[in-house]
């Protein structure tokens, strides 16, 4: 089979998480042998992304929302807005869609160790970072403080709530979350106020020499987040965000998702901030 | 030695390539235009004219199909092209300009990821390239560093002589193993005079300071002056021997079809917009400054190659009269 063509997988199970997003488990079809190494495109890193396709309708790139698991399951968080995640909506386990990947470069774990943690997501960008948590959360005594702040515009488009709130209960990680919609009711929801994502950071005390911050959220959250990460003198290389285009053959060819001199699919998603600093629009 | 080979010979060899097998291409009349078409024979080759689209599409053709699916009893079954059966091909007349694209396009359908369609075709092609005796007024290829007798990219190149003839240059083994196969075509006689070549007045423009420029001034008011005009038609990219930007799309039925890979263009407003509504180049001005950046700044960075020939194609057919060489010009005038 030459590299790059999609692999089929089956939808193993599906939850609406909201009106709109769905998490999808998936399984390759032609599982790895008993022993040998897990399918390529079930073994990645947080940050990474995947090309998924319906036969017929097209590809899309979908960022890993879960770690690799030994049965070769990836879990996928999708809102169903375009013309491959809108057909989605009704998709049902045992339904064949096709996967290539992993593509891109994912979060710099290696550069993480010993270092606090800040994962900010706004939105579905919750979906890649919880990626990134969970890995985190794996192994734990790897990294110093850990934290998330999370916003999303209302009490019910917070994206895997019941897992935020257990992680909570433990002394493993701080999360504070946000919704922007004022009058809100929050009751039940512990940790969250009615406000605009950037100002959950005045709630955190970092060391900037030693932290790191992992962003991802509607682009137009970043400007202000970068900001005032960079108010609390957090230095351009230690902010990692992961950028959205669209990312069409993942390979470094097609031309779809040049950002500046970088090609997202390949120099990222992830990017540090030093990277993005001089492009106009990279992040708007 | 074979030298030289005589116009009619050329025609004739081309009989003999199509009927060995061989898919030909060349400028050929199609319509009102002269387009690079694969040939019947001999006589349907026309000399001295730059044909409207590039040779690109020889080795990266407009669409293709990179896979057919199959859905049985709820799986997706996934085939492969076969590229075995894509034919020895011989890209014959190409100009300088369209001789040495693939040359520069080799770095970007290999770098990483390999692009068996385009090298498949690329390793079966032999480029037979044609020194330029007609340039007009949109001709700019000295001024990126080719020239109407640049013979960079051609296996076997062609000088036009007095008297019907060609000289003939062997640049590669592949242009090698086609004269000593058909060596009977060729002469061992040195021919006559050279024709003059065509001379594109354009002066050579500094290609390291406009990169510096555009490193310095990605966010310049120049963009918005220069793209006003742009209507985004794609028609550059289209015909333009180096522009190798795609989209892949499905052609079929949920139980049936094939995926496919077809030009696209970076100044079609809706080439990087998102499904969320989201488009990080939504104005025309960022999309022509991307065009220019990627051909003058960023394909070099990344491979040590411009990413244009200087052929004009570009400034003859857009609508509005954009012209990418005075664009350079002007870039050319700015401080760094």
């Amino acid at each position: 089979m030459k590299a790059g063509l999609p692999t089929s997988a089956t939808i193993t199970s599906v939850r609406k998480l909201t009106s709109d997003t769905t998490l999808f488990a998936l399984r390759c079809d032609d599982p790895a042998a008993a022993g040998a190494p897990l399918p390529a495109v079930a073994s990645f890193l947080p940050g990474q992304f995947l090309e998924l396709s319906l036969p017929g309708i097209g590809e899309v790139p979908i960022s890993y929302c879960g770690i690799p698991s030994s049965d070769g399951t990836i879990e996928l968080c999708i809102r169903h807005v375009g013309h491959v995640t809108i057909p989605l909506q009704n998709a049902k386990p045992g339904d064949a869609v096709g996967l290539r990947g992993p593509f891109g470069l994912g979060f710099p774990l290696k550069s993480y160790e010993n270092q606090d943690l800040l994962l900010i997501a706004g939105g579905l960008g919750m979906a890649p970072l919880r990626s990134l948590l969970l890995a985190l959360l794996v192994e734990r005594g790897q990294w110093g403080e850990l934290t998330l702040l999370y916003g999303a515009r209302e009490p019910g488009a917070l994206l895997f709530l019941d897992e935020l709130l257990y992680m909570s209960q433990s002394s493993d990680i701080r999360i504070y979350l946000a919704v922007d919609r004022r009058g809100s009711c929050l009751e039940g929801i512990p940790h969250c106020r009615a406000a605009l994502l950037p100002a959950l950071l005045d709630q955190v005390m970092l060391q900037p020499e030693r932290t790191h911050a992992a962003l991802c959220g509607p682009p137009i959250v970043y400007t202000p987040l970068v900001e005032r990460l960079n108010q609390l003198g957090l230095a351009d290389e230690r902010i990692h965000l992961s950028l959205e285009r669209r990312m069409k053959c993942g390979q470094g060819r097609c031309g779809h998702c040049a950002v500046g001199t970088y090609l997202c699919c390949t120099d990222g998603p992830v990017f540090n901030y030093a990277m993005l600093k001089g492009i106009e629009g990279a992040l708007v | 030695m074979p030298n030289t080979i005589t116009e009619q010979n050329l025609r004739a060899l081309i009989d003999t390539l199509v009927k060995d097998g061989s898919r030909v291409v060349g400028p050929k009349a199609a319509g009102d235009m002269t387009l690079y078409e694969p040939l019947a024979g001999g006589t349907e080759l026309v000399l001295g004219v730059l044909p409207r689209r590039s040779a690109k599409e020889t080795f990266f053709p407009l669409c293709e199909d990179i896979l057919s699916y199959q859905k049985m009893e709820g799986k997706m079954t996934v085939e492969d092209i076969d590229l075995s059966r894509l034919p020895s091909t011989v890209l014959i007349g190409a100009l300088p300009c369209d001789a040495a694209a693939p040359g520069i396009l080799d770095a970007v359908f290999s770098w990483d990821y390999q692009d068996e369609f385009y090298l498949e075709r690329r390793k079966k092609t032999t480029i037979i390239g044609l020194a330029c005796t007609k340039s007009d007024d949109a001709c700019f290829c000295t001024a990126v560093g080719y020239s109407p007798a640049e013979s960079r990219g051609s296996d076997i190149f062609l000088l036009p002589l007095e008297g019907g003839r060609y000289r003939c240059q062997i640049i590669s083994d592949k242009g090698n193993l086609l004269v000593e196969r058909y060596k009977s075509f060729f002469t061992d006689e040195e021919g006559g005079n050279a024709l003059p070549l065509s001379q594109p007045s354009m002066e050579k423009l500094d290609l390291q300071k406009i990169r510096e420029w555009l490193e310095n001034n990605f966010e310049s008011d120049f963009w918005k002056e220069i793209a006003e005009r742009c209507v985004g038609c794609g028609a550059c990219a289209f015909i333009c021997p180096a522009c190798h930007c795609f989209d892949i799309n499905d052609e079929g039925s949920e139980g049936k079809g094939v995926r496919r890979k077809h030009w696209d263009a970076c100044g079609f407003s809706k080439f990087t917009n998102h499904a969320s509504g989201h488009n990080p180049r939504d104005v025309q001005p960022q999309r022509y400054r991307n065009r220019i950046m990627h051909k003058f700044k960023y394909y070099d960075d990344k491979f040590g190659q411009t990413l244009c020939t200087g052929c004009g194609r570009c400034v003859r057919a857009c609508p509005v009269g954009i012209d990418i060489a005075a664009v350079l010009q002007e870039i050319m005038k700015y401080e760094l």
